[in-house]
């Protein structure tokens, strides 16, 4: 259960009530809020502790999260999160585009798609360096040189970079890269050892949904990232497989605003494996938009044809634009607005 | 005029200040302003709203993003 006290709630008086649990063998939690105290409380609570916390003056509030959540829950801060992805802020109204290639190939390559995804106005650099493909016959990424190219291309054109973590001994390079947003692909969204390594790197995290995963499953992953110390998880829906094989996978829109209700954390869409296709991506993504997603993250590639991994579900650079375009009329519409880039296209040298 | 469709028209009116506002946000660090592509919307326009008026409206948003960033034209 999650204990929200009124605001005012002296820090001294919220520390007795932490105490008070503790010493009945309750662990909590606190949440960074401040504006009120909000503790969490992370074990079953009985039935004649219950009685004493409702009997508190300090109480405003008992919360029963969903699921066995409590950081993520929405009730868990007062607001919905904004996270600063390397200076870029996403959520509470600010919406974000990550784009870039689905696997940095080569320096020229890369050059330009971080080109291409600057001038059309996307914030964020994205592109994989460790590649989970379905094939183990399949173009597997550069790795450790991926990385350093993206890094290099993000520098130059003022862009966070974004990277897929599939391996807890990789987080070294990652970090060694200073790779701003570590992503933890469809694939490893359970693949708990993983999520607790990532965390404890105190970057953001952006966590895909799995690919058969319930929101509920999804959530609980979310969890063990801010149980392990990073509270800074961003949560990307990317379609999910069902019986339909028409797309690639099935955009499931209805979390964004369900997920809105139950976590406080920014909610993207990558419309781009959701469909597969490129020409449902740019409809997905406004449809994503008016629903309230705090962001999109597509593929973008200046010669798809020529694209070792992917290249099928890629825009064009000019289709970016046109999407990014979309993107702040439909975040305008709903009272939001699209983030600054962090350099401008024309500030570039 | 029906309850309902007075609350249409507040929600359109918002959805218009938050585009505007939107245009005022794009323009804000903007030296100059690019002029609206008047010939091009009047293009688009169905004629539900007469194009006498959607002519002055766009010089009165010119005129308002102009404000906010100085004055520059």
């Amino acid at each position: 259960m999650i204990l929200r006290l009124w605001p005012g709630t002296s820090e001294a008086r919220a520390a007795a009530i932490s105490e008070m649990l503790e010493v009945e063998g309750v662990r909590t939690s606190r949440s960074p809020e401040l504006n009120r105290p909000i503790i969490a409380t992370l074990d079953k609570v009985d039935a004649s502790l219950v009685r004493r916390i409702e009997e508190l003056a300090e109480l405003e509030s008992i919360v029963h999260p969903e699921g066995e959540w409590r950081r993520v829950d929405r009730s868990f801060r007062d607001g919905p999160s904004v996270i600063s992805l390397g200076g870029v802020p996403v959520g509470g109204g600010s919406v974000v585009v990550i784009a870039g290639p689905c696997s940095v190939e080569n320096a020229k390559q890369l050059d330009d798609a971080a080109r291409c995804a600057q001038r059309a106005g996307a914030h964020v650099l994205r592109g994989g360096a460790f590649k989970p493909r379905t094939s183990p016959y399949a173009f597997q990424g550069l790795g450790r040189e991926g990385l350093f190219l993206l890094k290099e291309a993000g520098l130059r054109y003022g862009m966070p970079i974004i990277s897929e973590i599939m391996d807890a001994g990789h987080l070294s390079a990652f970090l060694d890269h200073d790779v701003d947003c570590l992503q933890i692909g469809a694939r490893n969204m359970q693949n708990f050892t993983l999520l607790k390594t990532v965390a404890t790197a105190r970057r953001p995290v952006l966590l895909k949904r799995g690919l058969s995963a319930t929101i509920k499953e999804w959530l609980q992953s979310a969890e063990y990232l801010a149980a392990h110390g990073c509270d800074d998880v961003i949560l990307c829906e990317r379609g999910i497989r069902t019986f339909e094989p028409a797309t690639r996978n099935t955009l499931d829109l209805t979390v964004l605003p369900l997920l809105q209700q139950w976590s406080h954390l920014p909610i993207m869409v990558d419309p781009s494996h959701a469909a597969g296709i490129p020409g449902l991506i740019p409809p997905l993504a406004r449809a994503a938009l008016a629903a309230g997603a705090d962001g999109l993250a597509v593929e973008v590639h200046a010669s798809p044809e020529y694209a070792k991994s992917d290249g099928g579900q890629a825009l064009l650079p000019g289709e970016l634009a046109g999407l990014v375009a979309d993107a702040r009329v439909y975040a305008a519409v709903g009272g939001r607005h699209l983030a600054e880039q962090l350099v401008q296209p024309a500030q570039q040298s | 005029m029906q309850p309902q469709t007075r609350n249409h028209l507040a929600f359109l009116d918002r959805a218009l200040l938050n585009l505007l506002e939107e245009r005022a946000r794009l323009l804000a660090d903007e030296a100059l302003e690019v002029p609206a592509n008047l010939e091009d919307l009047l293009l688009r326009a169905s004629g539900d709203f007469s194009p006498h008026a959607l002519s002055s409206v766009f010089e009165a948003i010119q005129a308002g993003c102009c404000a906010n960033n100085g004055g520059a034209q």
